[in-house]
């Protein structure tokens, strides 16, 4: 395992599933591989926590399965987001970059005297 | 996020589990090929991108966990392999299980049926609207505290007109001819008749559901009838047009003004086929001192009892003033409800303490098993443990395993409940009042199983703790090494002895009640009530006018006595030992009490006879004659007296041929002094006076109660009875035939139904302890097994290890004795009320009661003994 990659932050792994699946349908095997290459290799999703969070999307009634043929004749399991999925998406997208704006003011904070 | 879809992925995942795991299984599979074929095609060889596939995606078998831990059914499943475990393991201690679930079925099946019978007798309150309001009213006299009487005509007009506090008085002729015959589909028939006033249905809030109601102008013995549902199906096969048409009864056509609503019964008298106007008219006997009807009375809504009792007794003073000759009458006003039931409320407080007794027992024996069981089994589970078995499972494994007997135990319960309510009900017919109506109840089935499942915590709970808390090393180095264990060994003996001690409680009080009924049997009443049949004969007052009656029933009595094997037959207006009837007083004309300004009144039991009663019941006449063919209408009156109202009345001088004042109606001469006979079951004696129904038929039709003695049995007599009968008048009805026994015997009813679930109850404690000894010294013998099979190799003798196993089982159930006479002193007040004769703490009852109890322990001993000593040393010491 090289370097320069990182591992998922907490939490974050269900909002970049749900992104994945907002383009189009795709297995497991496609999300991980997706995830991986739109982080431009940074992510490596962890294949033990994928299928048991696909599981509980399911249960949340976030996404929904099906069994389709891949384009090499393979039965895959196809995931697909549901309106309520959509929304959810949308609900993460904004607490995430609430929170990542949070994250960058604290590193870009300077010493600027105690004036609050 | 809304929790359908949750519940429905959960539900769904449940249901198709194995497909659930297949396509598990398939996308793991491809996820791999996938990862493999990427390896390929960056150059590896096939074993080795499989390899790296494998190692990139992790422990598969511990992702499918996780994967199953996410579909939210895990719990689900758990429990359900630990509900299919215990029921492998169940069935592979057979025993242990059949003896767990029964003794638990009986528990909560024994409680259910009693919790249900309790509750339909005391708790419920009377089916009618605002049960609350209803009273009963007794007249009583102020010189004779508990002496409740029923009601006089103008006392009742009088409560009826004059008291705010009661929205609405009714009254029912006690005293009146309480049946009727009728022309019924299979020839005359009788049914139960009610003479009402008017405002009986206002009392009762109840309605005809057909027709109207009674009117106050029809209290005059109008002829009116109102049929009970069930008479009007039975009779007009639920015509509506039967209303207006006439029902003709005892041979007098009566108009039927309604029918009452299906199920309406009076709260007294329980089902009665019709309700007719009372006679209050002028053609009554309306004094002040004839107490002749059962009043009924609802509060006025917001009025408390004590406000109406005060408003009662202010007009019971001004009444005394009205009615000098009535002046010591007082009245007290009685919860309806309390009238009713009160009579049994004692002996089903008995059976819920009873029961609650066998529920307690149950428990301890359930305990007492589990334990066992759960030492049993330290082996299995420190073996489980040391293994990694968590031990959160073990003890919700051990849980379910309660649960799953309780839940066994509480089904066959239910089972239990069904027969022993369907037992109650035919015990207690007849001495406890709306048995009847016993069901068994929504809550009554969620007690039960509130009591199952809270036995299952508390037993499971235990051993559960205690297997998971042990140190797995200890018991498997321990186990075959025990001797009688320390702590858990004393636990379990005390079981035992608070089981015995409770067998022993319910033990005596059963006994206590045998010995009070065996005593009551043996109780003299003054009659030969042995081989007499006994039946009400009516003759109907259109058909037969006073002279008719007086004929009819000697002519009856003699053509009966033809009849091979009759003794003797004959007729009276209430049988004796029945309970007291037309008490009136009496004062002397002639002899010492005679002359004084006041006459000095007796009261006896004024009796009406025909044919050849006396001899009948095997009266013995002591002085003078009976009645015979002279005693006539025409003759002057004359009265057969009983022995102590001859001495009270005449003391001290020849009875015969003095004079009394019978009821200050009439004089009479005394004829005759027979023995005194019983007036109720339990052998009281009271005074009595005799008349010839020949002479006195012109009062009133008094529906004579006919018996007839005979060398064989009683009821054998009944067809040839019948044929006699038909012989003279085929339109009579032959009612309510019965053997003296069986008639004098419903006074002990209520003892008897108490007695029976009493023993019943006896039975199951005495097989719940001697259940738990045997368990207990079974499991002592085999813990001691080792120490026993040393003794035995050292040379000891059979006989003392027997009597070692014996001495310990004895000295348990001593213990128990003892412990339980404590307890037996503790309950003697609730036995006090039912018991005749014979004290609640009576020695030899006592005695015997401890005695059954040592020879039943002594036989649950003996079993486990006997195994002791057949244990081969060899064996036991090898086979560690």
């Amino acid at each position: 395992m090289s370097a320069d990659r990182s591992d998922l932050l907490q939490g974050t792994l269900e909002m970049l599933v749900l992104k994945t699946l907002a383009l189009e349908p795709m297995h497991g095997w496609g999300i991980s591989q997706r995830i991986q290459q739109l982080s431009r290799d940074v992510f490596l999703v962890p294949q033990g926590s994928l299928y048991p969070a696909l599981q509980r999307m399911k249960r949340k009634g976030w996404i929904r399965s099906e069994w389709r043929t891949t384009e090499n004749n393979r039965r895959a399991r196809y995931y697909e987001l549901t309106a309520a999925g959509r929304r959810q998406l949308d609900v993460e997208r904004s607490t995430w970059a609430r929170t990542s704006a949070a994250v960058n003011w604290i590193l870009d904070a300077r010493l600027a005297g105690a004036t609050t | 996020m809304s929790i359908i879809p949750d519940v429905l992925e959960r539900l769904r995942a449940l249901v198709f589990r194995a497909r659930e795991e297949r396509d598990m299984d398939e996308e793991i599979q491809f996820h791999l090929e996938m990862e493999a074929a990427q390896h390929r095609r960056s150059g590896l060889d096939d074993e080795e991108a499989r390899r790296r596939g494998f190692v990139a995606f992790g422990g598969v078998e511990r992702i499918k966990e996780d994967i199953r831990d996410a579909r939210g059914t895990r719990l689900v499943e758990d429990t359900a392999g630990d509900v299919r475990w215990s029921l492998r393991t169940l069935r592979r201690s057979p025993r242990f299980a059949i003896v767990a679930v029964l003794t638990l079925a009986i528990g909560i099946g024994g409680t259910t049926a009693v919790f249900s019978a309790v509750d339909a007798v005391l708790l419920q309150p009377l089916p009618y609207a605002q049960p609350g309001q209803l009273v009963r009213l007794y007249q009583y006299f102020a010189n004779k505290a508990d002496s409740r009487t029923f009601v006089t005509g103008p006392h009742f007009r009088a409560y009826q007109q004059q008291l705010a506090s009661l929205a609405a008085v009714a009254a029912i002729n006690t005293y009146g001819e309480t049946g009727a015959d009728i022309d019924g589909p299979d020839g005359t028939e009788r049914i139960r008749l009610l003479p009402i006033t008017a405002s009986y249905f206002d009392v009762l809030r109840a309605r005809p559901a057909m027709g109207h109601a009674f009117e106050p102008r029809d209290e005059d013995g109008a002829p009116l009838v109102i049929l009970s549902h069930a008479l009007w199906e039975r009779e007009f096969a639920g015509d509506p047009t039967a209303i207006g048409r006439t029902l003709t009864m005892d041979g007098v056509p009566h108009t039927i003004a309604g029918v009452m609503p299906a199920g309406f019964t009076d709260p007294i008298a329980g089902a009665v086929d019709a309700w007719v106007p009372i006679d209050l008219g002028p053609s009554q006997d309306l004094g002040p001192d004839n107490h002749f009807l059962t009043v009924l009375a609802r509060l006025t809504p917001g009025t408390p009892l004590t406000r109406a009792q005060a408003e009662l007794d202010a007009l019971g003073m001004s009444l005394a003033k009205l009615y000098p000759d009535a002046k010591n009458t007082r009245a007290v006003l009685v919860p309806l409800k309390d009238d009713v039931v009160g009579p049994s409320s004692r002996a089903l407080e008995l059976m819920l303490g009873a029961v609650g007794l066998v529920l307690l027992l149950v428990c301890v024996n359930i305990a007492n098993l589990m334990l066992v069981r759960g030492s049993e089994r330290a082996r299995e589970f420190a073996l489980r443990s040391a293994l990694g078995a968590a031990r959160v499972r073990l003890v919700r494994q051990l849980l379910i395993e309660s649960l799953t007997l309780s839940l066994a135990g509480a089904i066959v319960g239910l089972v239990v409940a069904a027969i022993a309510m369907k037992l109650l009900v035919v015990l207690g017919a007849g001495s406890i009042p709306r048995l009847a109506t016993l069901s068994l109840d929504p809550r009554v089935l969620t007690f039960s199983l509130v009591v199952a499942t809270a036995s299952a915590l508390v037993f499971g709970v235990a051993p559960a703790r205690r297997a998971a808390s042990a140190q797995p090393a200890d018991v498997l180095r321990e186990y075959g090494h025990a001797t009688t264990g320390g702590a858990q060994g004393r636990l379990r003996s005390g079981l035992v002895v608070s089981q015995v001690a409770l067998a022993f409680v319910l033990l005596a009080g059963a006994g206590v009640l045998l010995a009070s009924l065996a005593r009551l049997r043996d109780v003299p009443l003054g009659i030969q009530n042995a081989h007499v049949l006994t039946f009400d004969l009516n003759l109907p007052s259109a058909r037969y006018d006073s002279t008719a009656r007086a004929r009819f029933y000697e002519e009856f009595a003699r053509s009966v006595e033809h009849i091979p094997g009759v003794r003797a037959a004959g007729g009276v207006s209430k049988l004796p030992a029945t309970g007291t009837f037309n008490t009136w007083g009496n004062y002397a004309l002639t002899g010492p009490l005679a002359g004084t300004s006041r006459p000095q009144w007796v009261d006896a039991e004024e009796r009406v006879v025909s044919g050849d009663y006396f001899r009948a019941l095997g009266i013995p006449v002591l002085e003078g004659r009976t009645f015979d063919a002279h005693d006539d209408a025409h003759a002057p009156r004359r009265v057969v007296v009983s022995r102590s109202f001859a001495e009270r009345l005449f003391p001290g001088i020849d009875p015969l041929g003095q004079r009394l004042n019978v009821a200050g109606e009439f004089d009479a001469e005394v004829i005759g002094v027979v023995a005194d006979v019983a007036v109720d079951p339990e052998g009281e004696e009271a005074p009595y006076v005799y008349h010839a129904h020949a002479q006195f038929a012109g009062d009133r039709n008094w529906a004579l109660t006919q018996v007839v003695s005979t060398a064989g049995p009683a009821d054998a007599l009944e067809s040839d009875v019948r044929r006699a009968l038909a012989a003279l008048d085929p339109q009579l009805v032959m009612y309510h035939p019965h053997t003296l026994d069986d008639v004098i015997g419903q006074g002990s009813a209520q003892r008897l139904f108490t007695l029976r679930v009493l023993m019943a109850f006896a039975a199951v404690a005495l097989g719940l302890a001697a259940l738990g000894l045997f368990g207990v010294l079974s499991y002592t013998v085999k813990l001691r097994s080792r120490e026993i099979g040393i003794r035995m190799a050292l040379g000891a003798e059979g006989g003392a290890i027997r009597g070692m196993v014996l001495r310990q089982g004895l000295t348990l159930t001593a213990l128990g004795v003892i412990i339980g006479l404590v307890g037996a002193f503790a309950s003697s007040r609730l036995l006090a009320s039912l018991v005749f004769h014979v004290s609640p703490l009576d020695p030899r009852v006592l005695s015997a009661a401890a005695a059954l109890m040592v020879i039943v322990a002594a036989l649950a001993a003996y079993l486990p003994a006997r195994r002791a000593t057949r244990l081969d040393p060899r064996m036991v010491l090898q086979g560690e």
